[in-house]
């Protein structure tokens, strides 16, 4: 569904990535994990759109998106919950589920409550002072009001309790088997592994390892390196 | 006392057309982070528009109002799309000189088309008054007044309830973010400033029915504009609204105690007042604290 080819993308003068192969198929949850600086988060944001591609190719449902604006990508159907949120903090949680959905016109902000359970009891709350795992939610469930077929989860586990990260993580699965392909940026490396079909391991902007998550997981480099394994 | 009174009603109903005055520009500013210092030669553009109508057309202000809307709207989204848009992500410093420079090409323009002459555009009601206790209140300040208020309330439901308001609040919040969700920045910022525009032109003609202009007044206009958006919040419409009765208020019972010159002194102590004790305004800042910068 998703094929990135040779990217190299950057910003100003400083190139963060080099020649970045990644795939994701329908339906799959795909971790992408890696230490700080390795460029997981510039990956995103070239893939959205918000970082000029320089080289290479991204091709999505057949379609060539190379170099498209962030809001066309947007309407063809991927999703990004960047990085620390980026929710409309003087908003309610309604309203930034209702702008989620603003460039389809869904209002059905029931199925995302399902998922959500706990934004339910929120709808009212002004989002800046709620808990991270809530904005974390809210930032996922916006994202998904777009109907999107990929959605891209930026550092999910960021701030937050080990046990929301759990519960979030948990939800990963259903929006996944609900049609919706999930590519996750994540530090919390046993956590993404376990969830995850395949994965990527990014160092200093390349793809250095990928595969199956089971076996990268029983891997000892992978062990030693993010698990600290000895 | 009737004077009071009478200077009173004079600065409300003054105070309710500067706030149809400000209100675009206090949108802009605080949507774009845009200080737009052409929006007082737009105000005198929509004048300028509302007088040629009425002397070629014949048409009434307060109907050809809605056509002043309507090209002010088309002008101010054209300038924004084609313009302002280049460099709007730039510093401040640099719309700043955009805007200024604007100015000078509007109010030099409308110096060359209209000739520098004051003109008015004259209704056979506006002068008539009613009286209320030995108070006089012209019809024509009146209708303005009423017609200013209405729409920036209007406004202020628009906002918060339509679609387009919505992604106008999001773009202002968080620009990022809001292209993320879809929403098309360049388009919603050239929006943003067509209704800025469009207002201030409707907020024009009705200044051209109650009182004189010319294009050198658009300076004045624009200055007005920054002391009442500042005075009430930044971005915030109620704000403007506030903003633009106190300012009335100031400007009239200053006209009525003192002389001339110390009025434009007087509004700017009340300015240095208010921000003293209520540094984001009488009515706050919408979104500007919420705001993310990208």
């Amino acid at each position: 569904m998703l094929e990135v080819k040779g990217v190299c993308a950057g910003y100003g003068r400083v190139q963060v990535l080099w020649d970045v192969d990644l795939t994701v198929s329908a339906n799959e949850i795909v971790a992408l994990v890696g230490p700080n600086g390795a460029g997981k988060t510039t990956l995103l944001r070239a893939l959205s759109g918000m970082v000029p591609i320089r080289d290479g190719s991204v091709t999505f449902l057949g379609e060539d998106i190379t170099g498209r604006s962030i809001e066309r990508i947007v309407d063809l159907g991927i999703s990004h919950v960047p990085e620390g949120r980026r929710l409309f903090p003087g908003l309610t949680v309604k309203d930034n589920l209702r702008l989620g959905g603003w460039r389809n016109r869904n209002t059905d902000i029931d199925r995302v409550i399902d998922l959500f359970p706990k934004l339910g009891d929120r709808l009212s709350q002004v989002t800046g002072s709620m808990s991270g795992g809530e904005q974390q939610m809210c930032a996922i469930a916006r994202g998904l009001m777009g109907k999107p077929d990929l959605i891209m989860i930026d550092e999910l586990s960021m701030g937050l309790a080990p046990v929301i990260v759990e519960e979030i993580i948990g939800r990963l699965a259903d929006i996944a088997a609900s049609g919706t392909a999930v590519l996750l940026v994540e530090q919390d490396v046993d956590a993404a592994l376990t969830v995850a079909e395949r994965a990527y391991v990014m160092e200093t902007g390349r793809v250095v390892m990928s595969g199956n998550a089971g076996v990268l997981l029983a891997d000892p480099r992978i062990q030693q390196s993010y698990l600290g394994i000895a | 006392m009737t004077g009071f009174l009478q200077a009173t009603v004079y600065g409300l109903l003054q105070g309710g057309l500067l706030a149809l005055v400000a209100v675009g520009f206090s949108l802009v500013w605080g949507v774009m982070n845009v200080v737009n210092l052409s929006h007082g030669a737009f105000v005198v553009l929509g004048a300028y528009v509302g007088w040629q109508l009425n002397t070629s057309l014949g048409l009434d202000p307060f109907l050809g109002m809605v056509i002043v809307a309507l090209v002010l709207f088309c002008i101010g989204y054209a300038v924004q799309r084609f313009l302002i848009n280049l460099v709007v992500n730039g510093p401040i410093f640099i719309t700043l000189l955009l805007t200024f420079g604007l100015e000078l090409l509007l109010v030099q323009g409308m110096n060359i088309v209209f000739t520098a002459n004051y003109q008015s555009i004259p209704t056979s009601y506006a002068g008539n008054a009613i009286v209320l206790g030995g108070i006089q209140v012209p019809l024509g300040r009146l209708l303005a007044f009423l017609l200013a208020v209405g729409i920036t309330v209007l406004l202020v439901k628009v906002m918060a309830n339509t679609r387009i308001g919505m992604s106008i609040m999001a773009t202002g919040m968080d620009r990022g973010a809001a292209r993320l969700m879809g929403i098309r920045a360049r388009h919603v910022y050239a929006l943003t400033f067509g209704i800025a525009t469009a207002l201030a032109g409707m907020a024009g003609t009705m200044v051209g029915t109650v009182g004189t202009f010319n294009p050198a007044a658009a300076g004045g206009f624009t200055l007005l504009s920054f002391v009442i958006a500042v005075l009430g919040g930044l971005g915030n419409m109620y704000g403007a609204m506030v903003g633009g009765l106190l300012m009335g208020l100031v400007q009239a019972w200053g006209g009525y105690y003192l002389s001339g010159t110390w009025v434009n002194a007087l509004a700017f102590l009340v300015l240095v007042i208010v921000l003293m004790f209520r540094p984001s305004g009488l009515v706050g800042k919408a979104f500007y604290a919420a705001r993310v910068e990208v």
